[in-house]
């Protein structure tokens, strides 16, 4: 029997054992590739995926359990082809390195703006302790957000 | 009861299909609450159970009761909705600063109080502490009877509790007290705390340590009281810095254990300052 699971407004099917982290699924079943597999330990915030509406490190939740939620991922955050606003801001704010940590990082924001639309930088520090970038390149990435949370 | 009969992971619905399904899957099953540390079995080269009983979705096991003499927390009630639900009463601050500034953000809203003080290896859980100084208890279900226990004896016994058994919920008693959490991660944020000092006092009328529960986590695989320097600490006005002395005295008692973050020498050593930092916290 399949695991049944809704992503991105989708309704896809894996025949994944249970157990398997749901990045993997996302990844090598729906080849949404977006969220990566980098600590697997919930430390990075590079498979960051929003479930429920909640970041959430995909590598940490089992496929079974993401049945009958709401998933998202990075590929599914730009409405009708058009960037969400903390996407147009860290492309406006060349806040773009490497990008192993960047869809992690605009799920997490993505989130931030959409429940705290009255976030200071402290809180978007706060709100990015689970999202580690390799390249260090956090301050664009803050000056990003306090950008899209000023932006009507 | 709808338990399947095969499948690795079942949903229980409630808490009696899940202590059934934990009974019938004997020592092949275990529970499944957060999921943080069982999904990092693989990183530490460990084998996952044949078969998870998960108990996210049991909404007995989600409240949290207060009570003028207790507070009762469901087992698999999250570090984010502990944090949030305590943060008005300052008794509770040293457990309001375990669970709220444990790992991250994310990984809050999924690691379950029940789980941190279950998983016999994590060393580092912020919560245990915290609630060994609020002198907690807890309560183990099974199919056929529940028990209730000190922390510190469940501490003793949660390795080799029973197939079948599940922490059912926290007890911790109220009191006038003053509490605070200190905490030593590498970095600031995420990173598991080098060592832990959780402080519960009360003083008497004349500002003097009446009652003190001190409990020191990450610096031992096991957290536990730190017994001695209660003692020092009793009779005297609250002073971070004779506090920090005493700890200072006292601290060879804990053997450090050793890890890729840090040594075990370097747990014990900064074991005086978190005194001095929790114990100026409270005022002194």
């Amino acid at each position: 029997m399949g695991l049944s699971m809704t992503i991105n407004g989708d309704h896809l099917t894996s025949t994944a054992d249970p157990v398997t982290p749901l990045v993997d699924v996302l990844r090598e079943d729906f080849h949404l590739t977006g969220a990566k597999p980098v600590c697997r330990e919930g430390f990075c915030g590079a498979c960051m995926v929003l479930i429920d509406g909640n970041p959430t490190p995909s590598c940490l939740i089992p496929a079974a359990l993401a049945q009958g939620c709401d998933i998202r991922t990075v590929e599914g955050l730009a409405a009708n082809g058009r960037l969400n606003p903390i996407q147009a801001a860290l492309e406006a704010c060349d806040a773009v390195q490497c990008g192993m940590c960047f869809p992690g990082m605009v799920v997490s924001l993505t989130h931030l703006l959409t429940t705290r639309p009255e976030a200071t930088r402290d809180d978007i520090r706060a709100a990015l302790t689970g999202n580690i970038c390799r390249c260090t390149g956090y301050e664009r990435i803050i000056e990003a957000a306090l950008l899209a949370l000023a932006t009507p | 009861m709808d338990t399947p009969i095969s499948g690795s992971v079942y949903v229980a619905p409630s808490l009696s299909t899940a202590l059934d399904a934990l009974h019938e899957g004997g020592s092949a099953a275990a529970p499944f609450a957060g999921g943080t540390w069982i999904m990092r079995a693989p990183i530490r080269h460990e084998q996952l159970k044949s078969r998870y009983v998960a108990i996210g979705k049991i909404p007995e096991l989600h409240t949290i009761k207060v009570d003028a003499d207790a507070v009762e927390i469901g087992a698999a009630v999250t570090h984010a909705a502990l944090a949030t639900a305590l943060a008005e009463l300052g008794e509770f601050d040293v457990l309001t600063a375990a669970a709220g500034h444990s790992a991250n953000p994310a990984i809050r809203t999924m690691a379950t109080i029940g789980g941190n003080l279950a998983t016999t290896a994590f060393a580092a859980a912020d919560c245990v502490p915290a609630l060994l100084c609020l002198d907690a208890e807890v309560e183990i279900a099974s199919r056929d009877d529940r028990e209730r226990t000190s922390l510190e004896q469940f501490l003793t016994m949660r390795s080799t509790l029973a197939p079948g058994r599940l922490l059912h919920r926290i007890i911790v008693p109220r009191r006038d007290r003053k509490t605070v959490h200190a905490r030593l991660p590498l970095r600031r944020a995420g990173d598991y705390p080098t060592a832990i000092v959780s402080l519960a006092m009360i003083l008497d009328d004349a500002g003097l340590v009446e009652t003190a529960r001190i409990a020191v986590g990450s610096v031992e695989p096991v957290a536990r009281r730190w017994g001695r320097l209660e003692t020092a600490l009793i009779g005297h006005p609250l002073n971070a810095a004779k506090a920090a002395e005493a700890a200072a005295e006292l601290a060879d008692e804990f053997a450090g254990r050793d890890a890729a973050d840090v040594p075990g020498w370097y747990r014990v050593r900064v074991l005086p300052g978190l005194v001095r930092r929790a114990v100026a916290a409270l005022g002194s």
